[in-house]
């Protein structure tokens, strides 16, 4: 009989201990994916970019120096490692689009051209998706935080040296308020 | 940003789901058993096990193929990518936000504003939209629409409709069957040898003959209201807002009823037709959309 009791406590103490350490595992697999998701977000969004640039030169040719922005971004991007770098980069191009989508409403031709229009759209759907890609990532990071946080978690996450991570932070820039000028 | 907790809202619809498939298979088993013992006769058990299979191979079979089979009870068609680009973006984008595989999505011809998801788990569900959705809705009401959606998806909503779907189907069918052959053989006048026994029995299955489909489809109906509440939740959880809901919800408040077949009117995002309070498959727009409000 104690023999049976000890033994059953002891598979529940195992299967505590290995329950813990997959969901360490998962959620750290979950984290590096969405990381992972960010990134093919941000190299579609620089793929794009030569054919947007190539269907506006035809119509903005006194904008050099905006295009000049944009090529300078995408080739930071190409050229970044690292995600946080990789998200600067994509942050400085976002709001280089944002500029050219700015002085296209000034050119009725090219807000008329369909490739355009195209590439405008689709544009603004990897921004979305970089967004939402963003937010799972810094959802798996609170979920495992808190998990490493907290007691009795927390005794495991040393045990098995799973580390606190940090989250994807809004750089300043963006999170400054729009200058409105008239 | 949001004071419900999802998780016990899933862990919720985990336990309503039990409850409620435990009583249809018992309700379920009561009818085949009645139903065979009545006219039976010396093939009872022939009967209760010939019941019993083909129940099986209709639970099995419906459950497998249950989102074709929505799909195709609609006449949806696929959504490509190229033609539905702002849909297919939103859907991707959203699937990025819940870390779900993206669904096969598809597009049904009607002028009202609707939605439904279907599909046993996440690599397998669909998403259907009708074209009035697309054509009336802006991107955020869209998205709102979308991710209630997928929350189906995502709560497994979507299996536990389907399987209540086809075991409510199931019960209906062989009411139908029992009652219909009862009527025959009352026009022959055949199988009264065994006497009181069988009246009374009779009487049981009928009553259950007819009882039975309403019972069962009123547990699943409370049920389903309570999870497109939960499933409005996880929307907002998703988007982060439920401005987009509530605009889509208060733009369906002004939709006429839909021709849908009364199965796959649960699964759809806004009651397709016009039903009494208890008949409701969801609940009524104005208390969804005070919910969201108060996020």
């Amino acid at each position: 009989m104690i023999l049976w009791i000890t033994l059953g406590i002891i598979a529940v103490v195992v299967i505590i201990f290995f329950n813990y350490y997959n969901n360490f595992v998962r959620l750290a697999h979950q984290i590096d994916n969405s990381l992972a998701q960010i990134s093919v977000q941000l190299k579609k969004r620089s793929d794009l970019i030569p054919n947007l640039l190539s269907a506006v030169k035809g119509y903005m040719k006194h904008e050099k120096g905006v295009i000049k922005e944009v090529t300078d971004a995408r080739k930071a991007l190409v050229g970044a490692s690292g995600v946080e770098d990789k998200m600067k980069a994509g942050n400085q191009l976002q709001s280089a689009l944002k500029s050219i989508f700015a002085i296209a409403e000034g050119y009725p031709d090219l807000k008329a051209n369909t490739n355009f229009l195209q590439l405008q759209q689709e544009l603004s759907a990897i921004e979305d998706k970089v967004a939402y890609a963003r937010q799972y990532y810094n959802d798996g990071i609170m979920s495992y935080n808190v998990m490493t946080n907290m007691v009795p978690g927390k005794w495991f996450a040393s045990l098995y040296g799973f580390k606190k991570r940090e989250y994807l932070k809004i750089l300043e820039a963006e999170k400054a308020v729009p200058k409105i000028e008239f | 940003m949001n004071r419900l907790s999802f998780h016990e809202e899933i862990r919720k619809n985990k336990i309503s789901s039990i409850f409620l498939i435990t009583i249809v298979l018992i309700v379920l088993l009561a009818l085949i058993y009645t139903v065979g013992f009545i006219l039976g006769g010396d093939y009872f058990f022939f009967i209760i096990i010939l019941g019993t299979i083909f129940s099986l191979i209709y639970i099995v079979g419906g459950y497998y193929k249950s989102a074709d089979l929505a799909i195709a009870s609609v006449g949806a068609k696929k959504a490509t990518g190229q033609e539905y680009r702002q849909y297919n973006n939103i859907v991707e984008g959203l699937c990025l936000a819940s870390g779900l595989p993206k669904p096969k999505l598809y597009i049904m011809n009607n002028p009202q504003i609707n939605a439904f998801a279907s599909g046993r788990d996440p690599q397998h569900a669909v998403i259907c939209v009708t074209t009035g959705a697309l054509e009336k809705l802006t991107k955020q009401e869209l998205e709102g629409v979308l991710s209630h959606e997928l929350s189906h998806i995502a709560n497994y909503d979507i299996r536990f409709m389907t399987l209540t779907a086809v075991l409510v189907g199931m019960i209906a069918i062989i009411s139908q069957i029992f009652l219909r052959s009862l009527f025959w053989n009352s026009m022959m006048g055949g199988g009264n040898s065994r006497g009181n026994n069988n009246v009374i029995f009779m009487v049981i299955g009928i009553v259950l003959a007819i009882l039975a489909p309403i019972i069962v489809a009123l547990v699943q109906l409370a049920i389903s209201r309570k999870r497109e509440y939960a499933a409005d939740s996880s929307a907002v959880k998703f988007m982060r807002t439920p401005t987009g809901l509530i605009g889509a919800l208060k733009k369906i408040q002004s939709n006429t009823p839909m021709k849908v077949s009364g199965a796959v009117a649960p699964l759809f995002l806004a009651k397709p037709t016009k039903e009494r309070e208890w008949f409701m498959t969801h609940p009524p727009l104005v208390k969804r959309i005070a919910r969201l409000e108060r996020m």
